[in-house]
């Protein structure tokens, strides 16, 4: 007699062993939920990041500006300066040290100019509109980008009687350190905060579940060390470690950038901070590892094993890279009261001390917000060594 | 000799998940592991918790050793109260138990060590009973090897040492003998003899019959959570056997005849 093929009877077992485990239904359905929160979170992030303060006029300096522009102008929320060609080179000063948003230089009489061109029969060039802003000042390439957008349908509308720009290679004023700053200022604070929660991911879990599953956690449950004692020593260990796996990713990473970028890498200068700025970087940062260290071993507490702690930390995971992605994408500094939030606050400072535009108050904010809920979730870990339910659940 | 340990009404109720529920086959949601149960240990005996797998032993033991709480009931060791001074209890005692392993990755030399410092013994007093208790148990030909590569008899020597690091006047062993080779095993219980000549106070809870006949002074017989008898073991084993009076108490207990 032919024996039947066991295919069907592996096949059915398979599907019985993932029906039948809550976690891997979970690690099918995670990624669904992932996709749809992060690219919903990214969509209104770009949104934020390309759109101007409403509330805000950006000032246009403007030389020889023809009448018939000025509503059309006025109507983008500019504020219309008007200048003379003497005051070009104080004005684009300013631009650059995002004192004023826009220049604009028209030829004198440009109405005229524009009406006696012939584009088929005139034999010298088309007159010349020069723009001038800074692409790292978010309100200066908005207004940049709109006055461009009227200016065009106006070119067009005349077939073409004048041009924008034209041999003009430095019409944006963005000063060598702040274009390394505003790269810098939207790479790293995503990039450091996703090395640091990797680093902490990596170390907390082996410590804590890992420990409670070998059995070596109870061992030193049964010695007179206070569990508070084995709380703060099990986090200030792993946020040390941390810390220096976070410092060696970050560090291969900065060293890597140039080969990775190529030329744009000379935009992302580290040269431009200084010492004050390391300083306040280095204690953000520290305030971040003993948080996110807290909230993986609270996590990893809470675990039976070393797996199970590697599906109960993802929702953190995401809500981290949403944060990292927050400082990403923000254009505009966030009230005060903000950078208490832990985490979002770490992003934004870190964000504020890359743009070079912090304020010192902010920082120590968001490392306070960090170091309280770090404090607060030694707590909870204490708590949780004492409790039996969680250290010796099966 | 004084009594030492004091156990008085220890109770204590597990909840049932729905996967512990299928597999005891019960509808119950709670079972009581340990219900109202009361003992005294003396100065200087071996005193047997001695009942089947399930009886509540465990999870006496580690009430007294303050890794769990009772639900009710109060028990003092050497004048601590486990409810109240559980710090206290716990450098009072030593607790071995095949559930509490050693990390993996370091050496019984480094575990010592650091467990001396976790009850804080000076180094010098460290060192001395270090090496009384390496020569002793022959963990000094293994000392500087890693717990992962020892077997399951030195790692268990290993342990036995380091729960006993702080020189503990009580000692808490759940199943001292359980998964040992019959060299490991004598030398395990030869040393408990050692210990209670020195004056110590050993708890040991045990399924096998022969160890508490040839250590314990006196024996508790646990039965689903519940104190059956306590008593001298001269007292329990004047007529007949250990295992013939177990029986004859657990069919009392449990209306069963085996």
């Amino acid at each position: 007699m032919k024996k039947k093929s066991n295919i069907l009877t592996v096949t059915k077992k398979e599907i019985a062993r993932f029906v039948g485990d809550k976690r891997m239904i979970m690690m099918i359905l995670l990624p669904a939920v992932m996709i749809y929160v992060m690219y919903s979170f990214m969509g209104s992030a770009f949104t934020n990041l390309f759109s101007v303060d409403d509330e805000y006029s950006p000032i246009a300096y403007t030389v020889n500006l023809p009448r018939p522009f000025i509503p059309m102008l006025e109507a983008t929320g500019l504020e219309i300066i008007e200048a003379s060609d003497r005051d070009v080179i104080q004005i684009k000063e300013y631009i650059s040290k995002k004192q004023g948003e826009l220049l604009l230089v028209f030829p004198e009489n440009f109405i005229e100019i524009i009406n006696d061109y012939n584009v088929q029969t005139s034999m010298v060039p088309a007159p010349n509109v020069e723009i001038y802003f800074n692409s790292s000042d978010i309100n200066s390439a908005g207004a940049f980008n709109n006055i461009i957008l009227i200016l065009d349908n106006y070119e067009a509308s005349l077939v073409n009687k004048f041009d924008i720009n034209r041999g003009i290679l430095n019409a944006d004023l963005v000063t060598a350190d702040d274009l390394s700053a505003s790269i810098m200022s939207m790479m790293m604070p995503m990039l450091l905060l996703m090395f640091l929660y990797s680093g902490c991911a990596s170390l907390a879990p082996e410590s804590i579940a890992g420990e409670k599953e070998r059995g070596t956690l109870a061992t030193l449950l049964v010695t007179p060390l206070k569990r508070s004692e084995l709380a703060i020593g099990k986090i200030l260990s792993l946020g040390l470690l941390s810390l220096l796996s976070g410092f060696v990713t970050a560090l291969a990473t900065i060293l890597s950038l140039p080969k990775l970028m190529g030329d744009a890498a000379e935009f992302m200068d580290t040269g431009i901070y200084n010492a004050t700025d390391y300083l306040l970087l280095a204690c953000v940062i520290l305030s971040t590892v003993l948080l996110l260290v807290t909230l993986i071993s609270i996590m990893s507490a809470f675990a039976k094993t070393v797996k199970e702690t590697t599906a109960v930390v993802t929702p953190l995971m995401i809500v981290i890279m949403l944060i990292g992605l927050s400082g990403m994408f923000s254009s505009t500094v966030p009230d005060s009261l903000y950078f208490l939030i832990p985490l979002y606050g770490s992003v934004q400072s870190m964000s504020g001390i890359f743009s070079m535009s912090y304020s010192t108050i902010n920082i120590a904010l968001s490392c306070a917000g960090n170091l309280l809920l770090a404090f607060i979730g030694a707590f909870v870990l204490t708590k949780m060594f004492n409790s039996e339910k969680v250290m010796f659940s099966k | 000799m004084g009594v030492i340990l004091q156990a008085e009404g220890l109770s204590k109720t597990f909840r049932l998940s729905a996967k512990q529920q299928k597999l005891q086959k019960t509808k119950e949601k709670v079972i009581k592991a340990v219900d109202d149960l009361s003992f005294e240990a003396n100065e200087g005996e071996i005193f047997g918790l001695l009942g089947p797998n399930g009886a509540g032993k465990t999870t006496t033991l580690r009430i007294l050793a303050t890794l769990i709480k009772a639900d009710s009931g109060e028990a003092t060791i050497d004048g601590a109260s486990i409810r109240t001074q559980p710090e206290i209890v716990r450098s009072k005692i030593g607790f071995l138990t095949s559930e509490l392993k050693l990390e993996d990755f370091f050496t019984p030399n480094y575990l010592f060590d650091f467990f001396a410092k976790l009850h804080h013994i000076d180094a010098a007093k460290s060192s001395q009973r270090k090496e009384e208790l390496f020569k002793k148990f022959g963990v000094d030909e293994f000392a500087e090897v890693k717990v992962s590569n020892l077997s399951t008899g030195m790692k268990q020597k290993a342990s036995l040492v380091i729960s006993i690091v702080h020189d503990p006047n009580i000692i808490i062993f759940d199943e001292p003998t359980n998964g040992l080779d019959v060299l490991t095993a004598k030398v395990v219980t030869d040393f408990l003899i050692e210990l209670r000549e020195q004056g110590k106070t050993i708890i040991v809870s045990t399924h096998i019959f022969s160890l508490v006949e040839k250590i314990c002074d006196r024996v508790g017989i646990i039965i689903n959570g519940k104190m059956a008898v306590c008593d001298t073991l001269k007292s329990l084993v004047s007529d007949k056997p250990l295992e013939d009076v177990f029986f004859d108490i657990y069919s009392q207990e449990v209306g069963d005849t085996l």
